[in-house]
């Protein structure tokens, strides 16, 4: 298992992860989708205090649940043409990836979507950073069981090089929050930017576990 | 009074600045080649460049254009002879003629990024541009002609 | 078998007659102050001499081609004065094309439908120009003293060759247009035209290539303003009332109002239909501006209840005709159609003794096929402008048929047709849509209201929830077959909204000795008429399907069956009034069998479909070769034949059928307007599928029978017959019958389920 703590990661030894597996409480509820750093002694002790496998098993639920909203999973899609509308159809006219996730020749995200959403219903919303992940990092939610997908976001080479400040910050990033400003005639995610917030930073801080499922 | 640079001149123009680039080029400006098709960036009959990429004016503030480039297609060449526009003439791909400007400005940006695109390429830069007689054939043939007469044009 | 491509068929005749006036007119007037259509202005001016209503000359070999007929993409402007050229032995590369006027004195009966243009102009543009080739050539003779017979033309060039003498046709034009108008002149051969049947490139390519001023929506007129009209959200809905406040305080805004299009009682020409009667109009200074505002309007709405129209003109004469005011939701249509279709309808055709054959039948096949609504999404969306003065209107802008329209447009704004001057700009679409004229009528009523000059806008929200779309059909086959699986009875029920799709006459009538057509009307609110190829679209559909579902249940090839029942209808055909001539069928299917490589084994690989059809004049037969690509049926290559006749203009011809294979396949595949309680579902691009480039055919191979035979059209012949070749190559791909339309639709569907 990969740890996002830094850029390194190696495989625990298994009797660590059993005497983890002790400290913490566990019902058999989870795995943790970081175990260890190469400071991993020091940290450990860090986190008998903040690491609660239930709590974030369960926060990642609800995490779970915006990231699979058509908000979130439309431009994380498993191709590489991006998902549009409530019901996550592919997007009309087939924009494709690109390299930098920002589309191709005359098809780039920003020809149509703008700095801001355009008003009117079904209008193209819009935000400065609009664009797919890159090729080389292309972060795919759709499709992802919630095990998958926490693991792919716990995954420092899988999520885009984030370091655990890094993830917690990136809830804060303005991309992130332009699925809560989502235009005309378009569903919200399933909870509130704030409750997601709460969600994500608790999924997190209580150890970025995975469910079994 | 803002200020917009189109095809290397300027205008003052006393428009509401949120006022889509699209009507300040036909109403304000006079420059009807820029189509207006559908009005929500779906069709592509009113692409234009700015700073060289393909925007839909339809749906671009005309605010986004004020100190930037815009090339329209009545300034993409001097005397149409942009190889798109040739090769145009030379397939006669023009039924209807509506959306063609707008096929254009989107192909003369990919033919800038891809010197030499395939069928596949087309399709991918192209599929954003409707053309309701349905002369997608011959846009890819005049598009493979035009990469052909500017690789030609270099040598 | 009555053979009838050179007749019109009799609905056609009467739509053409009302209009045509006397048919063509050569006029020889010193008119130098001729009214430019279009702002084209490249002709330069000077003394034209007009020689016929379609040719003008300057004294220095300028030669002008006018135009009659309005063009929407099918290339009338390149295609209708070649042939003028040809006769007129005039320099192609010299001539300058404009637009002409409406008049139908002296220019015809323009009209853009119907796939008429060739055949309606094929002879009257030929006289002109031979006629006007004699007229200079006399000038010259004249001139030069010598035998007229003596002088001879070559490419805007007089020339008598014993003499040695030479000149322009711009040098004669003067006197030749005091000569007065020889008839009967001897025609070109076939065989030696140099301009016909030679690709020459579209005229106003340039002009497109540049984004110059050529359509509605480019038209400019001093002190201009913009209006727009917010309309009922559903079908069977009408305006209440409103509130403009917030709107009138919006900039730019003049005025609000509303405004009834037709009073009660009022007689509604064919081409009168109009979705909605009241209308609430906003009018300001720009598009954007009346657009915003729009958005600012309080408005209540009513249903309309049933309602009375009243009819004139037509197959009926005049009629009054209940409208009922339901509110329709596409599901319960389709319901409807069920009920319908098993009840009594009405016979349109009767051969043998269908009941018995079915009766004494050892297999009874029966399927029933559905196609949806489609709007008509010309790329620029319905506008027109209207000056409408005390004395006078101008009005200008897109429109099919300026013939039909202009009766109307004189009665609702109460002026003399030689008052108003109809000017036809290029137009960024028609597919039948703009033979109707009621944006035209709205936005002069607009102008006479407002006094001022006006240009009435359709957003594409107007333009595709307030359509004359093609109605919803349906349509059930029934064959009998013996216990030799031989066919010996068909019959073919349809019904649709708000009329059937069923011609009685046409193939495979005249083929099988027991043979039962029968149609059905459900009336309805909904605004239909033409759309590419009316009737013809479905009526293809629906039958190419099934014959080919016929072939595989009878053991037969499926292009072998239908030139089976084609041999029948040519030696030995069954019954009287068989609109087909089984040669000209043959032939495209057996072209396209040869050219598509019907029965080589590389290619296998693809799922093949086959079907042709006959309507307005021409015969069209597809081959499509399918693959599966992404999931998702793909049609990837396509090999058509057609035969029209004389083919004018070949690259232009070949240009037209690809583009109505990709128009077909779109539509089969995609296209599909739905409603609930009356409003519709699809309201632009995002919602309504178009097909893409992505989605286009790599290659589409078209080939022409060819004949000496007088031209007939292309807009319309190569679509219907692409819907039932898509269908049967589906069929070959999947494995699975598919028979209702838009075909991905329940392509994916089926996936799903």
């Amino acid at each position: 298992m990969k740890s996002f703590f830094n850029k390194h990661s190696y495989i625990l030894p298994r009797r660590m992860l059993m005497v983890m597996f002790v400290i913490i409480i566990v019902i058999g509820v989870a795995n943790s989708a970081f175990m260890a750093t190469s400071n991993a002694e020091n940290l450990e002790l860090q986190q008998k205090k903040a690491l609660d496998s239930v709590a974030s098993v369960k926060a990642f639920a609800d995490v779970y649940s915006v990231l699979m909203s058509p908000r979130c999973m439309n431009c994380h899609p498993a191709g590489d043409v991006p998902l549009q509308g409530d019901d996550s159809h592919p997007h009309a006219m087939s924009p494709k990836r690109g390299k930098d996730g920002h589309g191709i020749y005359a098809m780039k995200c920003g020809n149509c979507h703008q700095p801001e959403n355009t008003p009117g219903l079904h209008m193209p919303p819009g935000n400065p950073k609009w664009a797919l992940p890159p090729s080389n990092m292309k972060m795919v939610f759709e499709g992802k069981k919630p095990r998958e997908l926490a693991l792919q976001i716990m995954d420092y080479n899988r999520n885009g090089h984030l370091n655990k400040a890094q993830l917690i910050e990136h809830a804060r990033d303005t991309l992130v929050k332009a699925a809560w400003n989502m235009g005309e005639g378009r569903k919200p995610p399933p909870l509130t930017y704030k409750e997601f917030v709460k969600a994500w930073d608790t999924w997190i801080e209580k150890g970025g576990y995975a469910p079994k499922q | 009074m803002i200020t917009l640079n189109i095809n290397k001149k300027n205008y003052n123009i006393d428009v509401d600045p949120n006022t889509p680039l699209l009507w300040v080029l036909r109403e304000h400006i006079n420059l009807v080649g820029t189509k207006f098709g559908c009005g929500v960036a779906q069709c592509g009959a009113c692409v234009v460049h700015l700073n060289g990429e393909a925007v839909r004016s339809c749906v671009t503030k005309v605010s986004r254009a004020v100190g930037q480039k815009v090339v329209t297609i009545e300034g993409l060449s001097e005397n149409e002879n942009h190889p798109l526009q040739k090769a145009w003439i030379e397939n006669d791909v023009s039924q209807c003629g509506y959306c063609q400007a707008g096929q254009i400005m989107s192909a003369a940006v990919l033919l800038r990024e891809n010197k030499n695109p395939t069928e596949q390429d087309i399709d991918n830069a192209m599929a954003g541009n409707i053309c309701r007689c349905g002369t997608y054939l011959r846009i890819r043939d005049a598009i493979l002609l035009a990469a052909e007469m500017q690789r030609k044009e270099k040598k | 078998m009555e053979n009838i491509e050179n007749k019109q068929s009799r609905r056609t005749f009467m739509k053409s007659s009302t209009v045509a006036g006397g048919g063509l007119f050569l006029s020889f007037t010193w008119l130098s102050g001729f009214v430019t259509a279009v702002p084209v202005g490249e002709a330069p001016s000077g003394d034209w001499y007009e020689l016929t209503g379609y040719i003008k000359i300057t004294p220095d070999n300028i030669i002008k081609l006018i135009n009659p007929n309005p063009e929407f993409g099918q290339n009338v402007m390149t295609s209708l004065p070649m042939i003028v050229a040809e006769e007129l032995d005039a320099d192609w590369q010299k001539v300058v094309v404009e637009m002409g006027p409406h008049d139908n004195v002296k220019l015809g009966p323009q009209f853009t439908g119907g796939s008429n243009s060739m055949r309606m102009y094929w002879r009257p543009l030929r006289e002109a120009g031979a006629a006007a080739r004699q007229m200079l050539k006399e000038a010259a003779a004249q001139t030069w003293g010598v035998p007229v017979d003596e002088v001879t033309t070559k490419a805007s060039m007089l020339l008598h060759e014993k003499s040695g003498r030479s000149g322009t046709y711009g040098q004669f034009s003067s006197k030749a247009a005091t000569i007065p108008v020889p008839k009967g002149m001897k025609l070109k051969e076939v065989k030696s035209f140099n301009v016909v049947r030679n690709s020459k490139k579209n005229v106003e390519g340039e002009k497109i290539i540049s984004g110059k001023p050529l359509f509605g929506l480019d038209y400019k007129y001093e002190g201009m303003l913009i209006a727009m009209i917010e309309h009922p959200p559903a079908f069977g809905m009408k305006l209440k009332d409103f509130d403009a406040t917030e709107t009138l305080k919006m900039p730019g805004i003049k005025d609000v109002f509303r405004q009834t299009l037709y009073e009660d009682g009022f007689e509604q020409g064919g081409f009168d239909t109009r979705s909605f009667n009241e209308l609430l109009v906003v009018v300001g200074k720009t598009t954007w501006e009346v657009m915003n505002a729009r958005k600012k309007l309080k408005v209540t709405w009513e249903p309309i209840g049933d309602t009375l129209k009243n009819t004139m003109g037509g197959r009926n004469g005049k009629t009054e005709i209940t409208v009922p005011g339901e509110l329709e939701t596409t599901t319960k249509q389709l319901e409807k159609f069920k009920e319908y279709a098993a009840k009594p309808a009405q016979q349109l055709r009767r051969d043998g003794d269908p009941e018995t054959a079915f009766k004494n039948a050892a297999q009874v096949i029966e399927r029933t096929y559905n196609a949806p609504f489609l709007a008509h999404n010309c790329m620029e969306p319905m506008n027109f402008f209207a000056h409408v003065m005390d004395d006078k209107a101008i009005v200008a802008g897109p429109l099919q048929a300026p013939g039909w329209s202009e009766p109307t447009l004189a009665k609702l704004i109460n002026l003399p047709a030689d008052k108003i001057e109809i000017q036809m700009t290029r137009m960024g679409g028609g597919f039948g849509l703009r033979a109707y004229g009621h944006y035209i009528y709205e936005a002069a009523l607009i102008s006479k209201r407002i006094k001022a000059p006006v240009k009435l806008v359709y957003t594409r929200e107007d333009d595709m929830t307030y359509g004359i779309y093609r109605p919803t059909y349906t349509t059930t086959y029934r064959a009998a077959l013996d216990a030799n699986k031989n066919l010996i009875a068909l019959h073919v029920k349809g019904g649709g909204i708000p009329e059937h799709a069923i011609h009685a006459n046409r193939f495979p009538a005249g083929t099988i000795d027991n043979y039962l057509a029968e149609g059905w009307r459900i009336p309805s609110n909904i605004t239909t008429g033409a759309f590419r190829a009316p009737g013809s679209n479905f009526a293809a559909a629906s039958e190419q399907m099934f014959l080919d579902e016929l072939a595989e249940a009878m053991g037969k090839d499926p292009i072998d069956f239908r030139l089976e029942l084609l041999k029948r209808a040519k030696e030995n055909p069954v019954g009287r009034n068989n609109e087909y001539n089984a040669d000209r069928y043959m032939s495209v299917l057996q072209l396209v069998k040869e050219k598509s490589g019907w029965n080589n084994s590389e290619n296998k690989k693809y799922s093949r479909g086959v079907a042709a059809y006959f309507c307005h004049n021409s015969y069209v037969a597809h081959v499509v070769d399918m693959v599966m690509r992404d999931g998702q049926p793909y049609v990837e290559r396509v090999t058509s034949a057609a035969d029209c006749g004389i083919v004018i203009n070949p690259d232009a011809a070949i240009n037209m059928i690809e583009g109505a294979v990709v128009d077909g396949i779109g539509n089969a595949f995609y296209g599909g307007l739905t409603m609930v309680n009356g409003e519709v579902q699809q309201k632009n691009f995002h919602q309504y599928r178009m097909i893409r480039i992505n989605e286009a055919p790599k290659k589409i191979d078209v080939h022409f029978v060819q004949n000496e035979i007088d031209p007939t059209g292309l807009g319309e012949p190569p679509f219907p017959p692409v819907f039932g070749s898509v269908a049967s190559a589906m069929y070959k791909l999947t494995g699975k019958r598919f028979y209702n339309f838009p075909l991905i639709k329940e392509f994916n569907s089926l996936n799903k389920a």
